[in-house]
């Protein structure tokens, strides 16, 4: 049975008086890669500083392996690794001086040098941080996560600015991190980033949690699909709008595109195929997480 | 205490990289003291307190590191520091602000004993070092200068929303700590208005001229100097419970 790494309930936080998380709950399983998803000033950076016991609370429990971040601060801090939405190293330090000072602020669980090659960052040791591209910066920020053999660890934001190459070179050495062991909650705007990487997904708006559960799960929960083939003629779609869960129907230069409950597509191609109607290109388009997250937040969904 | 001692090398590290820092703290101080020195030359006046003035710039050039290494170097690092989440950075891995503060003011006070060691070792082979009246107070006015300008960068740096700005007020009080401290024009010739300024600003200047060359007591000094780390330790407890402190 998968236990249980982070538990949050009924979290609130206000800042001069104004609520940024209000009534938050959720809980993240070890070895788990989860992801918290919202706009601007949603509550997400709030919410894992809290859970790193960098903030206080004003209200609710958490509990984080076990450990409550506002009193176990100190032993919590060993067991975890962070990357902060807006952190970065001085300019003048350097990639081997930079891991051998974390390493020791860590109490010298690994052998720095070891994760400078496992990370591939043994070519760039005498390189200044100020010198080193989007994409080394969080290839040693990673690095830097694991220099305490965490067992969860907090990545804010970790792919924000980087190109599509840096991008997915990042995403396979989060999903790296989780292979040795490492649970581990991401921050991310990104949802193409959490539909790949993500086991379940939290949505937070206005300080509440809006959703959480696996991207398909939410995508078939809040999403509609879209359905396109090819018809002869309109009168082939005609009446398709009265099967329960068919949205709009039209019909576009021999080409019919219906939106749909996902339940409804079944009930859809049988209709067709009633109707002596196969058509060869019958195609359902899955909506993305982004569509569904963004439809969610605008209050498209029911 | 691991946090300090791993941080405190780097630290010294990082901070004898920065090339503005070294200029001001290095190079700046003997430099002046060659030049004010050999304009003014060996002739007493009552502007310089009756003493030779190559005596009186060796004295005062001590404490123009003291200055420029407090009020531009450390403040410029604590603010860049607090920029660019550096210090939130730290703290995720256990290392409390408070141990970065102490690391950055250790090697302020470190680079300060060698930066005064440096004047010293220019002043030797030009004008020489002039006989000490009383060592045991210029180590008082020494120690209680450097503290108190330590404490001020570290306000500095807390209050100051970027690098950029910590160095524009740094210089800032930089120039009127160093001239109106006797750095540049001596004491005995500032006009009424501007010897009572002087007479109230932190600066570590009088504080090792005057008992270097037995101008007067150190008891109205150290009263300033204190009075002013009072008000630089209030600072620092207030802007360090700010939300933005870290």
């Amino acid at each position: 049975m998968q236990t249980t790494a982070i538990e949050v309930h009924d979290l609130q936080k206000t800042y001069g008086g104004q609520p940024v998380l209000d009534g938050v709950t959720f809980a993240v399983g070890e070895r788990e890669i989860f992801g918290i998803a919202g706009r601007n000033g949603a509550g997400k950076t709030t919410t894992v500083e809290i859970l790193q016991g960098l903030r206080g609370r004003d209200g609710g429990r958490v509990e984080v392996l076990g450990l409550d971040p506002a009193r176990d601060r100190k032993r919590l801090r060993r067991l975890l690794g962070s990357q902060l939405q807006t952190s970065a190293l001085p300019d003048r330090l350097r990639v081997g001086e930079t891991l051998r000072l974390f390493a020791r602020l860590a109490g010298d669980r690994v052998d720095w040098r070891a994760l400078a090659a496992e990370w591939r960052l043994e070519d760039l040791l005498g390189k200044p941080f100020g010198t080193l591209s989007g994409g080394q910066r969080q290839r040693l920020f990673l690095a830097l996560t694991m220099v305490n053999e965490p067992r969860l660890v907090f990545l804010d934001e970790l792919t924000q600015g980087l190109d599509p190459v840096a991008r997915r070179e990042t995403w396979q050495l989060i999903e790296r991190a989780r292979d040795r062991g490492t649970t581990v909650v991401l921050v991310t705007h990104d949802m193409d980033e959490a539909e790949r990487l993500c086991d379940r997904v939290a949505v937070l708006h206005d300080g509440r949690l809006v959703t959480c559960g696996r991207p398909v799960e939410l995508v078939t929960a809040t999403g509609t699909v879209r359905v396109r083939f090819s018809v002869p003629t309109a009168s082939g779609v005609e009446g398709l709008a009265r099967i329960p869960g068919v949205g709009e129907v039209a019909y576009v230069g021999g080409t019919a595109h219906v939106t749909a409950a996902p339940c409804a597509v079944v009930p859809l191609a049988g209709e067709l195929a009633r109707r002596s109607l196969a058509p060869a290109d019958f195609t359902v388009i899955r909506p993305s997480l982004q569509d569904a997250v963004v439809s969610l937040l605008n209050g498209d969904q029911p | 205490m691991t946090g300090l001692l791993a941080l405190t090398p780097t630290e010294l590290r990082l901070l004898a990289r920065d090339w503005t820092v070294l200029v001001f703290a290095f190079v700046f101080p003997p430099l002046v003291m060659l030049i004010l020195a050999g304009v003014f030359g060996t002739q007493a006046t009552v502007g310089f307190f009756w003493q030779n003035p190559e005596h009186y710039y060796v004295a005062a050039s001590i404490g123009v590191p003291v200055i420029a290494l407090t009020l531009v170097g450390l403040p410029v690092a604590l603010a860049g520091y607090r920029e660019r989440g550096v210090l939130r950075r730290l703290e995720a891995s256990g290392v409390t602000p408070v141990q970065v503060i102490a690391a950055q003011a250790m090697v302020t006070t470190a680079l300060v004993v060698i930066a005064v060691a440096t004047v010293l070792a220019v002043a030797l082979p030009t004008y020489g070092i002039p006989h000490v009246a009383h060592p045991a107070q210029i180590v008082a006015g020494l120690t209680a200068g450097t503290l108190t300008l330590v404490l001020l960068g570290v306000a500095l740096g807390l209050a100051a929303p970027s690098a950029r700005a910590a160095q524009a007020i740094g210089l800032l009080a930089f120039f009127p700590l160093y001239l109106l401290g006797g750095g540049g024009p001596p004491k005995g010739a500032m006009t009424g208005v501007m010897h009572q300024v002087a007479d109230a600003i932190p600066s570590a200047i009088p504080g090792i001229v005057d008992p270097w060359l037995g101008l007067s007591g150190l008891g109205t000094q150290l009263a300033v100097l204190a009075g002013w780390a009072a008000v630089a330790l209030a600072a620092i407890t207030w802007l360090a419970r700010r939300p933005a402190a870290v």
